[in-house]
């Protein structure tokens, strides 16, 4: 009658947790280690044989997927691209997918060996290339290709093509879009008023005060593109000092922004920001909103800017704008480089991670966007020229910015250059704190140069930053 | 043969006799392991162990996107003690902590007290007249999702085309035309917190009005009878008798306050002016996606983990030394 209790209530909720705790305690180590699955060498060819119509072995009826970051330029010229391989391709599937959180949305796919076959690695969310590089799978053979009309794609392509997607000497990222960095303007308010565009920091301080005599300002600046400005600056000194200039930022060297190229500018920059001479209040503006003030109240007169700026604000940009772009000024008119020389890179990089499932099928997807069709279709339609050259009529599709960015680029010939130590190393975030500091006046030349020796300085401290050194 | 003593209905003199357990048959066992070990499962599954996969990541240099990762021990803790951006960030996640909650809370008591006991000091106890039109008022905010609270007021404070600018410099304060609000390192954080603090009021203010008409209206009426007014009632009255429920707000107020992602993301992504109104969340953010070094971004959320159970800490040990726990405790006696 006396049967003793065996398990205890008390007893049974201890021993459930500890076999719980033991269970999920050994899927939390694998989970931990959940990391380093998979890491078989996928590089699956794609299985079909190559041949001139098929330059990478792409097999029949596979499916390609590509992850495109979807902003300014969208991201159906890239289906537009896809439909043109389709019909190269009958039976196969290419999947084009837009997103605006690329390093969000592609983390985990990384991380489980499994990442689309072509992404273009754009916009804020973009995946820092220093943490994917060994990931990545050289793109060399896809300008080595012919492209659809039988030309090899190489010689179809802007000089320098390959420098801003290569890292460490290896070609990975393919940037499509070339842009271009200068200072925009109205010509037609410059032409009511007589004003000529500045071409040094000199002649931007007169131009400051003639504005003002007009009751306009020279510049205009948003919270999330105070470094517009960096941009510009950095520029101007580059042409100012050549590359001694450059390669002391590209290798995070000590004091790089006291040299007297930056000096120089950012004691220029001090002065506009004293005499009034930027719309007041930018570090608390959104930057659309700020570019507005330029594009469409004419509030201010220039803005610097990327050649996307056209697009960006074509539909709040006052009718008549004739908008045009000069290269970045230079501190004195006898530069190292000549004025006319440009900070110039394509952009929008895609890359084919190395572990896709169809590498090949995410190499042929680029190889179709390389087309002369597609090409021209990205220029005409976003008003951008594509790093395939001669695409873009005398005309520019009627379009006065596009006319003056091939003027500039003419005018430029190989004095083109580019850097990419900040995005490489993340650093925008930072130095916009201090850029919006500095231009709303809340520190002077001295503490922007304090300030911007900082984060160069935490960078190159930091050992587990991986550096990428920059010889030429 | 003998009778068992739990067969006698009301119970023997003997009743002090531990009462026999019943048989463990496959009935009690199983409803155990559907209701005690599966849940328990799921939840150790789903919330313990994330937090000891995040202790070994925080000891890793992962990059976050890629399968490998070496053991770097305490090296993550060590550079966060030393990174000057994510102390700055700590501070403004203390400083939000300690603002934010006090004054939401003042203000929604304050609310609170007058729409249920501040009204006609005759007859039965009641709120002002229209009680019911204010409470619906202050709850709107809370209805509306942060995020939008946050986009909403960044374009308030936008200088130039902002409604504040504009209603600032009609009524004559030239000094405030173009200022930028957000933009200026003195105004950022307190323009920031008041939108926090604008949303949450109307959610608090709806829980103290619950927890005051949990309390007998006739000790209201009693202190009135004594000659308290309305000031004293709420101060002497009201706040002792719902201290647990002042003691909740200020714990919820204060992890929201740590968190504050989504409004400082909303109103200054960037970290605000001279990142005045960073906060943790932000740069763990950053750091994870754009600059690829999870390990370092999760020892930030460890830290922001700790930091949050010793704010909860903190308000017990206060609460329960300015004499919360004596409060209890008569409570319980009664």
């Amino acid at each position: 009658m006396t049967t003793p209790n065996p398990l205890s209530r008390r007893l049974f909720l201890q021993r459930a947790a500890v076999g719980t705790l033991l269970a999920t305690g050994g899927s939390t180590l694998l989970a931990a280690c959940a990391g380093s699955g998979s890491n078989d060498n996928g590089s699956n060819t794609g299985g079909g044989t190559k041949s001139a119509d098929n330059p990478f072995g792409m097999a029949d009826k596979a499916t390609v997927e590509a992850i495109i970051f979807n902003g300014g330029y969208g991201y159906d010229y890239v289906t537009f691209a896809a439909d043109i391989a389709q019909k190269k391709h009958a039976g196969s599937t290419f999947k084009v997918s837009p997103s605006t959180q690329i390093a969000q949305q592609l983390q985990p796919r990384f991380v489980g060996g499994n990442p689309p076959d072509l992404i273009d690695n754009s916009g804020a969310n973009q995946i820092g290339f220093n943490t994917i590089l060994d990931q990545l799978a050289p793109l060399d053979d896809v300008f080595e290709a012919n492209n659809y009309e039988g030309t090899k794609i190489a010689d179809t392509l802007y000089p320098g093509a390959k420098i801003p997607g290569t890292f460490d000497g290896k070609f990975i990222a393919m940037n499509y879009v070339l842009t271009l960095y200068g200072l925009w303007y109205s010509d037609s308010l410059f032409k009511e008023n007589g004003w000529e565009p500045p071409k040094t920091y000199d002649a931007l301080l007169d131009l400051g005060a003639k504005a003002k005599a007009k009751g306009k300002y020279l510049f205009v600046w948003g919270k999330e593109a105070a470094t517009y400005y960096h941009t510009m600056a950095v520029d101007g000194a580059i042409k100012e000092g050549g590359d001694e200039v450059r390669l002391g930022l590209e290798n995070l060297k000590e004091n790089v922004w006291s040299m007297p190229q930056f000096q120089g500018i950012f004691k220029a920059l001090e002065t506009m920001v004293k005499n009034g001479y930027f719309v007041p209040g930018g570090a608390g503006t959104q930057f659309t909103a700020a570019q507005a003030k330029w594009s469409n109240d004419q509030q201010a007169i220039l803005y610097p800017s990327g050649s996307w700026i056209e697009n960006e604000m074509k539909k709040a940009t006052k009718a008549g704008f004739n908008m045009k772009g000069i290269p970045e000024p230079t501190l004195t008119d006898a530069p190292k480089l000549p004025y006319e020389s440009l900070r110039s890179a394509a952009g929008e990089p895609f890359i084919v991670p190395a572990k896709g499932k169809n590498l090949a099928g995410g190499k042929e997807l680029l190889r179709a966007m390389l087309s002369k069709e597609a090409a021209t279709n990205f220029a005409k339609t976003r008003l951008a020229p594509t790093i395939v050259k001669g695409l873009v009529p005398a005309d520019g599709f009627g379009s006065t910015a596009l006319q003056s960015q091939s003027a500039m680029l003419d005018a430029a010939g190989t004095n083109i250059f580019d850097y990419q130590v900040f995005g490489l190393y993340g650093m925008n975030t930072d130095q916009l704190v201090v850029w919006n500091s500095f231009l709303s006046g809340q520190i002077d030349a001295a503490g922007l140069t304090k300030g911007l020796q900082q984060i160069t300085d935490k960078v190159r401290n930091d050992s587990s930053v991986k550096k990428i050194p920059v010889t030429k | 043969m003998t009778v068992t003593h739990e067969a006698v209905p009301g119970g023997g003199p003997k009743r002090s006799v531990p009462r026999r357990r019943r048989p463990l048959t496959f009935d009690r066992v199983s409803f155990m392991v559907v209701f005690l070990g599966l849940p328990l499962a799921v939840f150790v599954i789903f919330v313990v162990s994330p937090f000891a996969q995040a202790l070994w990541y925080s000891m890793t240099d992962w990059s976050g996107f890629s399968s490998g990762m070496n053991f770097v021990g305490f090296d993550n803790y060590v550079k966060l003690f030393h990174d000057d951006i994510f102390l700055k960030a700590v501070r403004n996640n203390v400083l939000l902590a300690i603002v934010v909650p006090i004054v939401t809370i003042v203000l929604s008591l304050t609310l609170a007290t007058l729409v249920t006991i501040g009204g006609s000091g005759t007859g039965t106890i009641r709120g002002l007249r229209n009680a019911g039109f204010y409470r619906i008022i202050s709850f709107f905010p809370y209805v509306i999702p942060a995020i939008v609270i946050g986009l909403i007021w960044a374009q308030v404070f936008t200088p130039s085309s902002g409604i504040l600018d504009a209603a600032l410099s009609k009524i004559g304060l030239e000094q405030f035309k173009d200022y930028a609000w957000l933009g200026e390192a003195k105004t950022a954080m307190p323009a920031s917190m008041f939108v926090m603090i604008w949303g949450a009021v109307g959610f608090y203010m709806v829980l103290f009005i619950a927890a005051i008409r949990g309390i007998d209206p006739e000790v209201f009426e009693a202190a009135r009878i004594d000659g308290a007014g309305r000031f004293r009632t709420a101060i002497s009255l009201t706040v002792p008798l719902i201290r647990d429920n002042v003691q909740t707000a200020y714990i919820y107020l204060g992890i929201a306050a740590l968190d504050a992602f989504v409004y400082m993301q909303a109103l200054n992504p960037g970290g605000g002016p001279q990142n005045s109104t960073l906060v943790m969340p932000q740069q763990l953010f950053t750091t994870a996606f754009s600059k690829g070094q999870f390990g370092y971004s999760t020892a930030m959320g460890v830290v922001l983990a700790a930091v949050t159970m010793l704010f909860a800490l903190v308000v017990f040990t206060v609460n329960a030394l300015t004499g919360g726990r004596d409060q209890r405790k008569a409570k319980v006696g009664r």
